[in-house]
Formats: structure tokens, sequence, C-alpha cells
């Protein structure tokens, strides 16, 4: 049976195949270690961090919806100083990329935060996620504004070696808007997509179910809206691409790595199915076998010929 | 830690109740301790998406089966309602940490409603030549005491004491009723014996008969229901809120952390 090369490169990011997983979706990588060797996967994700610790939201955090759900977590975190001592040398037992995703409410903030993060460490990148409102000026988010997510990752990119992948935010009208603003601002490589803002409301207590009111909408029912944004990104901008929303099963990551995307990766479907990605690598590893691709490589933004 | 069970059984215990008896028969029992949960996928569809979490009521090694009890509540518990004999289940678990074990003294334990649930791993693990075990149990009706069980108490010969909001089964009231006169009656007898305690029931519930049993000075284990996604600790989305050792509050997860917290560290009403 012939091989199929599933390695990959984003820039800087050298993955053993493109399949990671999603940031909030997979703790510090280790909880789902009772289901597999993380090393399997191309890299992980760690949950947003910020300079400060964060308790996050109150409970209720999540809601059920149709193919999907709601979350509000909240950003809850250890805070920079404890992610540094105790959680990074655990992290380093994985084989495998890890990427930390960095969430900010200032410029500072992710000045900050990219300063600290060592370069020579298993940090293979940081994801910097701009969907945090901007509490300097007036709680407008990052991400929707392309002026100032250009900002944050210029000023990220002061701060860092490391690969710099802006995670974009669906939550706008034109997303290559703020695709070619990353880009501009310094980005190596673009994710998406976060969450979209949804709501639910208990018909019995006629109250909003999230104690937030509002929360992040994610699992199947986001699919065809991530991968529309990825294929516009892909046609937009010359970076690559991390595609992710609703990926479930290797169909649904062979549709974004077509649509552009050089890697996927995997949030919400963990939670239902814990071996989801690896079912995906070896989907992937298949498909390219049964239409003849040397490389899993061979087959990103065909979708646009 | 994921496994296809075979449903050996999937009735429902009195009709018309809503409550079904689910029986499982794969790797889940070779490790359940008693306090421990289930996460199961209920349907094959992505509609409803998330798996739900049933506690293990029941646990037995030798024929690798657990026992779970649950109640139609909604669109996944019904659908669960639907899977036949014979059929599998995908199922995460167990998970969570679990009740302590107490191997002396008396095992006080305080159910609300369908807190009784897991309270009856609790009730088969103690090793009752060495424990004297006590349940006190409020319901909302006779029906649902009967539907929920009480026959085993019965049958285990257990001591126990009822109460019923409407009357129709045992004291009329509150479990904290109860709660408050049988500590009474139990400080008169004067025993010398060591007390724990295990409650499961609804917040209100929890809440109410922690702080009787904290200013009576005696240790709880409360069990926490919050809505969960990944069920292993990944995704923070079940929190509860502690009092941790130096004053400050922390989140815990209810799924990994718990679903067993001691009472005396859970911030009931917490914010932000
Ligand atoms: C650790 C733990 C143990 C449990 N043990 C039992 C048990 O032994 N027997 C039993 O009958 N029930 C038990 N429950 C409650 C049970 O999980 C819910 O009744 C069930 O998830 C409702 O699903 P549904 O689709 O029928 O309802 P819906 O209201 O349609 O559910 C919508 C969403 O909310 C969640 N949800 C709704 N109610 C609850 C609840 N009370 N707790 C947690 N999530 C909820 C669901 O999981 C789902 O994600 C337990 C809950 C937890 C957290
Ligand atoms: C519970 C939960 C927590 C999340 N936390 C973060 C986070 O801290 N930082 C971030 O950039 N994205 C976060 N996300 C977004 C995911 O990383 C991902 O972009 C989104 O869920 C879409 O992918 P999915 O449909 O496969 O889950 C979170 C998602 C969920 C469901």
């Amino acid at each position: 049976m012939q091989k199929v090369d599933l390695s990959t490169q984003l820039a800087g990011l050298k993955l053993k195949n493109p399949v990671l997983t999603s940031s909030g979706t997979y703790g510090f990588g280790e909880e789902y270690g009772a289901f597999y060797d993380p090393g399997f996967l191309g890299g992980i994700t760690v949950k947003g961090i910020t300079p400060k610790a964060r308790l996050g939201n109150p409970v209720p955090r999540l809601a059920e919806t149709p193919s999907g759900m709601l979350n509000a977590v909240g950003l809850e975190n250890p805070g920079l100083e404890v992610f540094l001592n105790a959680y990074l040398p655990r992290l380093e037992a994985l084989k495998t990329a890890v990427i930390v995703n960095i969430s900010g409410f200032s410029l500072d903030d992710y000045a900050l935060m990219a300063e600290a993060m060592p370069e020579e460490s298993c940090i293979a990148a940081l994801e910097v996620n701009i969907s945090c409102p901007n509490i300097k000026d007036g709680g407008m988010a990052f991400g929707t504004d392309p002026r100032s997510a250009e900002e944050v990752l210029r000023v990220t990119r002061k701060h860092t070696k490391l690969p710099l992948i802006a995670k974009l935010s669906p939550n706008v009208t034109d997303i290559t808007a703020l695709a070619k603003a990353v880009a501009n601002g310094g980005a190596d490589i673009i994710s998406l997509i976060n969450t979209l803002l949804g709501m639910r409301i208990d018909i019995t207590s006629q109250k909003p179910i999230l104690a937030n009111t509002m929360g992040g909408l994610s699992g199947p029912a986001v699919l065809p809206v991530a991968l529309r944004m990825v294929y516009q990104v892909y046609a937009a901008v010359k970076l690559p691409i991390i595609g992710m929303g609703g990926i479930s099963s290797w169909q649904d990551a062979v549709e974004f790595m077509l649509a552009g995307a050089s890697a996927v990766s995997v949030g919400t479907a963990n939670f239902v199915n814990p071996l989801a990605p690896l079912e995906i690598i070896e989907g992937l590893e298949e498909y390219c076998r049964q239409h003849g691709y040397a490389a899993v490589r061979e087959i990103v933004g065909l979708a646009h010929r | 830690m994921l496994s296809a069970e075979k449903v050996v059984a999937n009735q429902i215990v009195v009709p018309g109740s809503g409550i079904y008896k689910l029986v499982l028969e794969g790797e889940v029992a070779a490790t359940a301790r008693p306090g421990q949960f289930v996460h199961l996928q209920v349907g094959l569809a992505t509609d409803p998406l998330l798996r739900r979490p049933v506690s293990i009521a029941g646990i037995d090694r030798e024929r690798g089966i657990v026992t779970l009890f649950y109640r139609v509540a909604g669109r996944g518990t019904a659908l669960l309602a639907g899977v036949g004999e014979q059929e599998t289940l995908s199922v995460i678990g167990p998970l969570g940490n679990g009740f302590t074990l107490p191997q002396a003294g008396e095992l006080l334990l305080l159910a609300g409603g369908i807190g009784i649930f897991p309270l009856f791993s609790l009730m088969d693990a103690v090793d009752r030549s060495k424990v004297k075990v006590k349940v006190l149990w409020g319901a909302e009706n006779r029906q649902l005491l009967e539907a929920a069980g009480r026959q085993r108490l019965v049958d285990l010969a257990l001591d126990y004491e009822v109460s019923t909001i409407d009357g129709s089964m045992g004291q009329p009231g509150l479990i904290t009723n109860l709660l408050e006169s049988y500590l009474r009656k139990r400080s008169l007898e004067s025993t010398q014996q060591r007390i724990s305690t295990v409650a499961c029931g609804p917040p209100v519930m929890l809440k109410a008969v922690t702080e009787i049993c904290l200013r009576e000075g005696l240790p709880v284990e409360v069990s926490l229901e919050e809505r969960m996604a990944c069920g292993v600790g990944a995704c923070r989305g079940c929190v509860c809120t502690v009092r941790a050792a130096g004053g400050t509050l922390e989140r815990r997860r209810v799924c990994k952390d718990g679903p067993v917290f001691k009472g005396r560290e859970v911030v009931w009403d917490a914010e932000g």
C-alpha cells in the first residue's frame, strides 16, 4: 500500500499531520490522554491565556442548540504565571506541537504575553485570539475592527519570534477585510472561525439560559459558515489557513482543505466523540490514497480551480 | 473510558412515572465507584448534539453491569427511553471522583427527589456490619418515592424516613424538617458514634441541608449537577464555585473535580 505523506508546514509551524484540536475544547492537553496519546495529533491548542487568572462567567455556561452548542465560559484560565510554571512543563511531555492561545483586553496584554512565552520550549506557535472586547477602547472587540485587529498583530509581532496565528471572529460583515488586516499586521497564519454570537431562552423561566445571556455557537451547525469564510480568506490572502468550525468527520476535514485550509482543528466534536481527531487523521490518509494523492498538502484549495 | 455498552434492560419502573431503569453491560462496571457517573450518547444524529450525564446507581463487577435510573426530562432523555434491549450505547465513563466510603460510625444519607439514585450505589458499597446507615429522603409526593425506588430501601432493610411536600407519605414538608428532628432525637440519645453525611438533590435542598450540617458540625459531602459538554474536564462548562483554603474563590469542574464536593467548600450563590 502506498504511503501518504500527512506532514505539512504552515509558515514556521511544522506539523506531522494537519489535524489539531481547538482552544477551549481540549483543556491543557491532558484531559483526553485517557482516550489516546495526544502525540498522534498534528498539534493541540490550549485554553486561552490572559495575563491574570480569570474566574470566568457564572453558570449556566452552556446551552444546547440544534446541532450545536453555546458556551459562555468567559475565558476562565489560570493566568500567565501559573500557565508558565505549572502547565507548560507538563505540556513539554506531550509529543505534539503545542499552540498557545492568548487573549487580551488591551494591546499591552498581548505584548506582555507574547514576550513571556519562551521561544525555546514545546510552544510551536502562538494563536492570537482577537475576539475579546478592547476594554480601553470602549469594549468593542479587537476582532471586528480591521484597524484594531492589525494593531494587535503588529504589537504582538514585536514581542516574539514564534509563528503567529491570528484567530478570526466570524461576527463580521467582511471576513476578508479582517484577514487582510492581520496579514498586514504581521500574522504568519490565519485560523478561523471562532464562535458565532448567539443565545437561547428557557420558555419555562422566560429567561436566557446562559447566565451571560449570550454565548458562542460552535459545532456542526456552524460548519457551512466556517467553510464559506475559509474559502473567501483563501482567495483573498496568501497566508496559510487553519480551518475550524463544526468539523466532526474526515469528510468535513476534506471539505475544509479543499476550500483552502492547510490544516484543520477539531473543537466541539471532541465532546461528542473523543476519538474524532484520530478518525479524521485516518480518514484523510485514506481519502488521499483512494484519490491518488501522495501528500495531503496536494488537496489544499482544490475547490478553487 | 469510551466503550460501546450493551443495553441489557431499559424499562420504565412504574407506568406513567417517567422514570427508567437502564442496565448496561460492558467495560464501565470494572472500575466504577459509588458517586461516579457516565456520559451517554443518546442519539446517532447531531441533534441533540451533546452527551447526557447519568449517575451510576448500581455496580455489579462480577457480571460487568452497571444500573442507572433516569427521569425523562427533555429531548435527550426521551430519546434514551426509546433505546431497545440488545442495542449498544456509546458511553464515556466511569467519570468523576465519587463519594468517600466511611469505614465506621454512622452514614447519614440525605436525598432530595431523584437525588436518591447515586446514593443507591453507596448503600450497596458500604459495609453495614461496621457502618450504621440512615436515610432521610424528601420528595414531592408518594408516587415519586415509589417510582424512584422506596422498595429498594425496604428490601435492603435500611433505616429510613421520608417526607413529602403534599403530605402523601411520611412527614409532611421538606427534608430540612426531617433532618432537624432526626438530629434533635440523635443528640438526646447522645450517641458517641462519628457521623458523616452525604447529600444529593436539587441545589436549594443541598444548600439548606449543608447549612444545617455545618451548624451541627457534621461533615457533609454533596453531589452536584451542572450542564456539561465534555464530561472530562476539558471545556470548563460545568463549574461550581468553592472557597479555597486561603479564602479565595475558585472554580472547580463538576465533571472532573466532582461531582462530589465538601459541603463546607461550596459557595452556593456565586456571581461573577
Ligand atoms: C453528574 C450528573 C449526574 C446525573 N445523574 C442523573 C441520574 O442519575 N438520573 C437522572 O434522571 N438525571 C441525572 N442527571 C440529570 C440529567 O443529566 C439531565 O436530566 C439530562 O441531561 C436532561 O437531558 P434532556 O435532553 O432530557 O433535557 P433537556 O432539558 O432537553 O437538556 C438540554 C441540555 O441541558 C442539559 N441539562 C438539562 N437538565 C440538566 C440537569 N439537571 N443536569 C445537568 N444537565 C442538564 C442536558 O444535558 C442538555 O445538554 C445528572 C446530571 C449530572 C450533571
Ligand atoms: C467551550 C469552548 C471554549 C472555547 N474557548 C476558546 C478560547 O479560550 N479561545 C479561543 O480562541 N477559542 C475558544 N473557543 C472556540 C473554539 O476554539 C473554536 O474556534 C470554535 O468552537 C469552532 O470550532 P468547533 O465548531 O469545532 O468547536 C471555545 C469553544 C468552546 C466550545
